[in-house]
């Protein structure tokens, strides 16, 4: 399917998402759509796939010019769609999530079933059409995602940043699958920002910024320099550090620690895990083995069911929240959107949640709004939030100036140990330079940090050492010096890679 | 990744768990039954009156179903209920039977029409607006019936009697037989004769229908594309939206269907459970149906067998001199939650275990301690039993993922 998009123009009340987009999609290949966050490239996906509706320009599929009103003409000309957020229903199982919307084709029955069978094989997809979704891990859905669009017979497929997900021998298997399916005929719309990922699988490149295509690029020749030139308009950071200041003063110390659920399973078991002074260690994991559980008994969310825990020396396994805080510990949410702000709040009002019994939030019992504004400014100026006042509700702003205000405030008050889980998760290129450089200046000054993320070169940059947990124990060390993404990602699945 | 369980084999499973808890459960209700010498637990006449208590708690448990299934919280039941009470029986009392259960459909329909117009065209929280229609309901009702029955012959401001019911039949053999068997007092077969008796006798079409709806029910959401639609809406609305699927035109239906139950429920009050129509008839009745369809964990066969609990529990509040029968009834409780604690504690969760041994014993200590429950308390039975049931198995129920979330088009991806 050769597929033309001419100069597309989006507007939200106050942004400009899309202008002058240009975009051309051969058939028989895989073309990758690069930009940073907020580039406007998932709107574009929405409108090729009929989700919104274009302000301006053509959408031209093999010559003819299409109009999409709803995701079901975008099917029927042969668009498919993965998002990047999966669109599944976990109660509902696989066979069922594949027939949704395109029960004509096959029935929701025997004929069905023997079709998603058919298609499994063709691609090599391990999926019992009978399972239910919410039993599958994040590769698997995936699989489930492409399954759907496959079944309805697209032929151009379109994936939103389908590895930011997944672990690199997933990746792999995901790029074989691509493969197959280019080979077989189709086109393929890769959404990224990871550059390597990109040069890896792509036949041809185009490059968004600022809401339009700036320019393509030939993977054959063009190098990671170019193209993030291309999307940023500068270098790419890098999360290096450059000298060490570890030392050997514990300040958080877990022994023995372990949780189990209210089913008794172990959710952590008996994990020993020691930060010092200056030293930031990266735990890595594919999500959902534990992860969010250890931060949670950490910060006294919940309660370890057995083992200790100290804070600088100092017992804290069963304090509260608030007195864990209180005690020095910074706290950057996983879900920022959950834990980390109050999206109707004003900045200020959001600087002071998590010390509320900290001064210059507070004046004795009452809260000190004069002294939560002035703050909540230095973090605004120090921290680059781009914000037109601190009287803005948090909802206003980007993901990435959220983050960047939420970083700002957990620095706040000069912590002595740092809980950061995917700090700089859903954030662009430049917002991620500044988080990484704050923290490794907390670091110089005798920070300690416990770093939880997905990235596995921002773990591998960042961390003084690395410990891999899975199934709720921490099952392996690494030097981040000698270590490669390969032998990481099979420690993390627990096979040989 | 590998998958953890298929789900026909934990089906399987979980069907063979069923089958021997259902014949545990009979086994002690007969020994209790015996033991107690209370015979009234399990006539023919207590069953009958408690599937006929169970009917209008099914079908408002199965309008629960629906109208969550598809994602949308309908608490307005009570107030739907209502609607088909009068609709009933101002249709019967003009038109005939089946006329009057049309009408107490469409009534039912129209409160839930009400109710996907706030919720899903405006967005209202579903909660208040169901609130809205059982308030408005009421007014409604009591207004309606006013204006329209108390002029007529038989009726008054507040009520109506004369008008027609759908038929009732009886098995002629197996009535007969079974209700012999019954009298016999026969450990286990006599309860089971009697259960078969009270199936049998004067059995009302609209009860015949009521039951079949479960099975349609079951059908319809889960064997056709028209349901898993409609179950999408529930689980997560945006997927099915980028999927083709018209959110708003499959939880309209839904409620609308919803409502209708509800109205049906209605006129099964109006109609079989009483022969005439009172204003307030449905006394709770919608809210004990949602609370079924939690306890059912949103499954008909689920809603079937926990509307027949609160339905006996219904039914035997309303037995004459029902004290001595309730004090059984205690000592029967406190022998299934020993049970479930057993089960709990083996399972290990052991807190949970030694909390309801703990309830299970203060009911013994009181079943041993008095002869009779005061007449004040057997009203309450099957109030209390909701919240007793509700409290010792809601960690356990799973509800549609998107229930009670506001939907709005165009926010997928």
């Amino acid at each position: 399917m050769h597929v033309e998009l001419r100069g597309i123009e989006k507007r939200f009340p106050g942004v400009v998402a899309n202008h002058d987009v240009d975009l051309t999609i051969r058939p028989g290949a895989v073309h990758a759509l690069i930009g940073e966050n907020g580039a406007g490239k998932s709107t574009l996906m929405k409108i090729l796939y009929g989700v919104q509706a274009p302000d301006g320009g053509t959408i031209v599929v093999d010559g003819a010019e299409r109009r999409f009103a709803s995701p079901t003409d975008a099917i029927d000309t042969g668009i498919g769609m993965v998002f990047q957020h999966f669109m599944l229903a976990d109660n509902l199982t696989v066979l069922e999530n594949v027939v949704l919307g395109a029960e004509k084709l096959h029935g929701i029955g025997e004929s069905a079933r023997s079709r998603v069978r058919e298609i499994c094989e063709a691609y090599g997809f391990e999926l019992d059409p009978d399972a239910l979704v919410a039993t599958l891990g994040v590769a698997a859905r995936q699989r489930v995602e492409i399954l759907k669009v496959l079944y309805r017979g697209a032929s151009l497929i379109i994936l939103d940043e389908p590895t930011a997900v997944l672990v690199p021998h997933e990746v792999e298997a995901l790029f074989a699958n691509l493969r197959d399916l280019v080979a077989s005929g189709r086109s393929v719309l890769f959404i990224s920002h990871k550059l390597d990922e990109v040069l890896d699988i792509a036949d041809d490149i185009t490059v968004m910024r600022r809401g339009t295509t700036v320019g393509t690029a030939d993977p054959r020749s063009a190098t990671k320099h170019e193209l993030a030139e291309l999307m940023v308009g500068a270098e790419l950071p890098s999360p290096d550090l450059s000298e060490d200041t570890v030392t050997d003063v514990p300040i958080l110390a877990l022994r023995g620690v372990a949780l189990a659920s209210d089913g008794g399973r172990r959710l952590l078991d008996d994990v020993d895990l020691t930060v010092h002074r200056g030293e930031i260690v990266g735990i890595a994991g594919v999500e959902g083995n534990g992860q969010t559980e250890l931060v949670e008994v950490i910060m006294g969310m919940r309660r370890a069911t057995s083992g200790t825990i100290t804070l600088a020396e100092e017992d804290i396994t069963r304090l509260a929240t608030r007195k864990v805080r209180e005690r020095g510990v910074g706290f950057i949410p996983e879900d920022r959107h959950r834990h980390g702000v109050v999206l109707d709040f004003p900045l200020w009002e959001n600087r002071i949640l998590g010390h509320q019994t900290k001064r210059p939030v507070t004046r004795g019992p009452l809260l000190n709004p004069g002294g939560a504004r002035e703050d909540a400014e230095r973090i605004v100026a120090e921290y680059d939030v781009r914000t037109p006042s601190v009287h803005t509700s948090a909802r206003a702003l980007s993901g990435g100036n959220q983050q960047k205000f939420i970083v700002g405030r957990e620095m706040s008050g000069d912590p002595v140990l740092l809980v950061a889980s995917h700090p700089t998760r859903g954030v662009d290129v430049g917002a991620q330079a500044a988080i990484w450089d704050h923290i490794r200046r907390a670091r110089h000054d005798g920070l300690g940090v416990l770093l939880i993320s997905a990235d596995l070169d921002e773990l591998i940059g960042l961390s003084d050492r690395l410990e891999v947990i899975l199934r709720g124990r921490i099952t392996a060390h690494f030097d981040p010096d000698d270590v490669s993404a390969q032998d990481l990602g099979a420690a993390m699945t627990g096979g040989a890679a | 990744m590998t998958i953890l369980a298929s789900a026909p084999s934990a089906i399987r499973q979980y069907r063979h768990l069923t089958l021997v808890l259902a014949l545990a459960a009979i086994v002690t209700v007969s020994l209790v039954r015996v033991f107690t010498d209370q015979s009234r637990m399990t006539t023919p006449g207590t069953l009958r009156l408690a599937l006929i208590a169970a009917c209008p708690i099914l079908l408002a448990g199965l309008g629960g179903l629906w109208a969550e299934r598809a994602g949308i919280v309908n608490i307005g039941l009570e107030g739907q209920m209502l609607l088909g009470t009068w609709g009933a029986a101002f249709f019967a009392y003009h038109f005939g039977a089946w006329v009057g259960v049309l009408g107490a459909l469409l009534m039912g329909a129209l409160g839930g029409l009400l109710h996907a117009v706030a919720t899903i065209t405006f967005g209202v929280d579903h909660i208040i607006s169901g609130v809205a229609i059982n308030i408005a309901g009421l007014g409604a009702v009591g207004y309606l019936a006013q204006t329209f029955f108390t002029d007529l012959d038989g009726g008054g401001p507040r009520n109506l009697s004369g008008y027609a019911v759908p038929t009732e039949v009886t098995i002629p053999g197996i009535s007969d037989g079974a209700r012999w068997v019954s009298e016999q007092r026969w450990f286990l077969i006599s309860d089971v004769a009697a259960a078969v008796a009270g199936v049998t006798t004067r059995l009302s079409l609209l009860t015949i229908l009521a039951v079949a709806l479960v099975a349609v029910t079951a059908w319809v959401l889960w064997r056709t594309p028209f349901g898993l639609r409609l179950r999408s809406c529930g689980e997560n609305p945006q997927a099915a939206e980028t999927l083709g699927v018209n959110v708003y035109r499959y939880k309209y239906i839904a409620v609308l269907i919803s409502g209708a139950f509800a109205g049906l429920g209605g006129a099964y009050l109006a109609m079989v459970a009483s022969s005439s129509f009172t204003t307030g008839q449905t006394n709770g009745r919608g809210y004990i149906g949602l609370a079924s369809m939690i306890f059912g964990n949103w499954n008909p066969t689920g809603v079937l067998a926990s509307s027949l609990m609160f339905g006996y529990a219904d039914g035997v509040s309303l037995l004459s001199d029902n004290g001595p029968l309730v004090h059984a009834l205690l000592l029967l409780l406190s022998l299934i939650l020993l049970g479930y604690a057993a089960l709990k504690y083996v399972g290990g969760e052991r807190v949970t275990g030694l909390v309801v041994a703990l309830i299970a014993v203060a009911l013994l200590v009181w079943y041993l301690a008095v002869d009779s429950v005061p007449s004040d308390f057997t009203g309450m039975t099957p109030y209390v039993l909701t919240l007793f049931v509700l409290a010792v198995a809601s960690q356990r129920l799973r509800m549609p993922a998107a229930s009670g979330k506001s939907y709005r088009r165009g926010q997928a991806g």
